[in-house]
């Protein structure tokens, strides 16, 4: 390639459409310059209403909310009951639960930290809470061999620094 | 046709493939639409009363307002115009609208052009911080979950419920690559065997390499009017057969899989549209009354749970179905015979709209040969976004 003072130029050529059989109607147009396009982001992100959830995390302690309408327990949590619009209460659950399903991840995204330093192939599990109404999805920390629909489980609590407040928590088998 | 029923005029199509670098998104959207101008036998686009946009993401485009922006290089200003987003089923969710538009009175042709840019110009790193944005940002995907990992969760239960697999599924990851080599503007045919699905390298078990669809560059575009409107700026419209867009249905789930327990198996929202689709065409039997169907195979037993959720065969039944070939070339109903997803490849805006182009297609007989499905009078498309999070279901019919 010869000098050009495009610093982000990553490449320049002619392209050849393999579509075309005959009479390229675009053939003044196939000269081709590929560049590095930069766009980094970074936000302020809060996370609402959801928030207690995450402090309480880095104390040790699991919180759901429930409606207290329809008496559903949510964990993930959510502030409002879809059901019938009710606001919800925060509600300690145990941190117990069974798998109701899973998937051994071989290539998990890479999105912060906290996922780049877990060991591959990571289990994305669907943990039923003790006391809960619908399925957590989170790490399970164990050997993929041994990981079943119906396997119990229990929430550990991170004691490594940890980049999203997500990663206070991840699920390892539960010993009984 | 009574009703202001919409009528397909024209339709346009890019190749799809993983690098499409000869073209930016704009350049895509032209071909496509220049390719559907000749086809609809209009002389430009000044007649054409409305435009509608349809992309997913501002981020793998490159480029917000992208409807302004391809509204102004197809020269339509100041003809009205709507970007319509709804995830993977943003095509037909397109489609839809358009059909509403006309049906209202609104306009009596439209325009509907779609695109995206999901090949290789994305770094792998990148791409992943962009799907994590279109999953549940905080609680899903920043534990590292992926789209894969979602459906290879349901497909698990539907294993371990109705007795499901692997070899079921791999079927159709064969079969949409054999339809693909029938389709010259496919992006990956292949002549593969069920053991070089069951082979190939595991993504989130129990999907592997070859059960997943594509990454795509590519667009798609489809002319909807009135019969009137089209009798008066159509060239073509009195030479083939009268294809109308009768009937669509939307339905909806959760964004997140485990919200929906204990129905972890199927598309409840799937379901609702295909329900609702039906009843406004008249459907009591679809298995006997569709004759061609473009199938949502995002991942190859997506398609076993489609033909279940359209009512196809009974819930737990896809994958013997399947196997048996009831889905082929030649069997009772055939589905993606441009290759999906999996074989033809998504270009997410454009992948709704092409599905309906291939239905369209196959009803006027202008598929190749290899592909044809003959006979056909009626035919579908299923659509979705997320994990069936939102679900359109679009019925074509000859009017002839
Ligand atoms: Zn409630």
């Amino acid at each position: 390639m010869s000098e050009s003072r495009v610093t982000s130029l990553v490449e320049r050529k002619n392209i050849e459409s393999k579509w075309v059989v005959e009479g390229d109607p675009w053939e003044a147009f196939r000269q081709i310059e590929v560049i590095t396009l930069e766009l980094t982001q970074s936000y302020r992100h809060s996370l609402g209403k959801y928030s207690r959830f995450f402090l309480e995390l880095e104390n040790g302690r699991f919180l759901g909310t429930s409606c207290p309408t329809c008496h559903k327990v949510f964990a993930p949590p959510r502030p409002l009951c879809p059901d019938c619009l009710s606001i919800t209460a925060w509600q300690e659950l145990p941190g117990t639960g069974t798998v109701q399903t899973f998937s051994i991840m071989h290539f998990p995204s890479l999105v912060n930290d906290d996922v780049r330093r877990l060991e591959t192939p990571v289990t994305l599990a669907y943990v039923l809470l003790d006391g809960g109404s619908t399925l957590f999805p989170h790490v399970l920390k164990a050997a993929p061999e041994s990981i079943h629909i119906g396997m119990r489980v229990r929430v550990a609590y991170a004691a490594a620094p940890v980049q999203h407040p997500i990663h206070l928590m991840y699920f390892v088998p539960l010993e009984e | 046709m009574a009703d202001r029923m919409p009528m397909v005029i024209g339709v346009g199509l890019t190749p799809f493939a993983s690098n499409r670098e000869d073209c930016n998104v704009r350049d895509l959207a032209v071909e496509a639409v220049l390719d559907c101008v000749r086809d609809a036998g209009i002389e430009n686009l000044d007649a054409v009363q409305h435009g509608l946009t349809s992309y997913e993401s501002d981020h793998f485009n490159r480029q917000m307002t992208l409807g302004a922006i391809l509204h102004d290089t197809l020269g339509l200003n100041p003809t009205p115009n709507v970007r319509v987003e709804g995830g993977g089923a943003t095509g037909a969710l397109a489609l839809r609208t358009a059909w509403a538009y006309v049906k209202s009175g609104l306009c009596d042709s439209i325009l509907v052009y779609g695109c995206e840019t999901n090949g290789k110009s994305i770094a792998s790193q990148t791409a992943n911080q962009l799907f994590a944005l279109s999953a549940d940002v905080d609680w899903e995907m920043m534990v590292g979950g992926t789209y894969t990992a979602f459906y290879a969760a349901m497909m698990r239960v539907h294993m371990e419920q109705y007795g499901t697999k692997r070899e079921q599924f791999a079927h159709v990851a064969v079969r949409n690559r054999r339809n693909a080599a029938a389709n010259p503007f496919a992006q990956r045919p292949m002549d593969i065997s069920i053991d070089d699905v069951l082979n190939s390298r595991p993504i989130a078990e129990p999907y592997t390499l070859l059960d997943c669809s594509l990454l795509s560059d590519g667009a798609a575009a489809l002319l909807l009017a009135t019969e009137e409107w089209a009798k008066q700026h159509s060239s073509r419209f009195a030479e083939r057969p009268p294809v109308a867009f009768t009937a669509t249905g939307c339905g909806t789930d959760t964004m997140r899989l485990g919200d929906r327990y204990p129905h972890l198996t199927n598309f409840a929202g799937k379901r609702a549209a295909a329900q609702q689709a039906y009843r406004s065409a008249g459907i009591t039997n679809p298995l006997e009354q569709i004759d061609v169907a473009e199938l949502y195979d995002s991942y190859s037993g997506v398609e076993i749970q489609a033909v279940e959720d359209l009512g196809f065969v009974p819930e737990g039944q896809g994958g013997p179905a399947v196997a048996d070939g009831m889905f082929d070339h030649d069997g009772a109903l055939p589905v993606n015979t441009s290759g999906g997803l999996l074989g033809r490849g998504a270009p997410v805006g454009a992948t709704g709209i092409a599905q309906a182009i291939e239905v369209v297609q196959q009803l006027w007989g202008e598929v190749t040969p290899e592909r044809q499905v003959h006979h056909a009078r009626r035919g579908l498309t299923d659509t979705h976004a997320g994990i069936g999070t939102i679900c359109v279901v679009n019925i074509f019919e000859r009017q002839d």
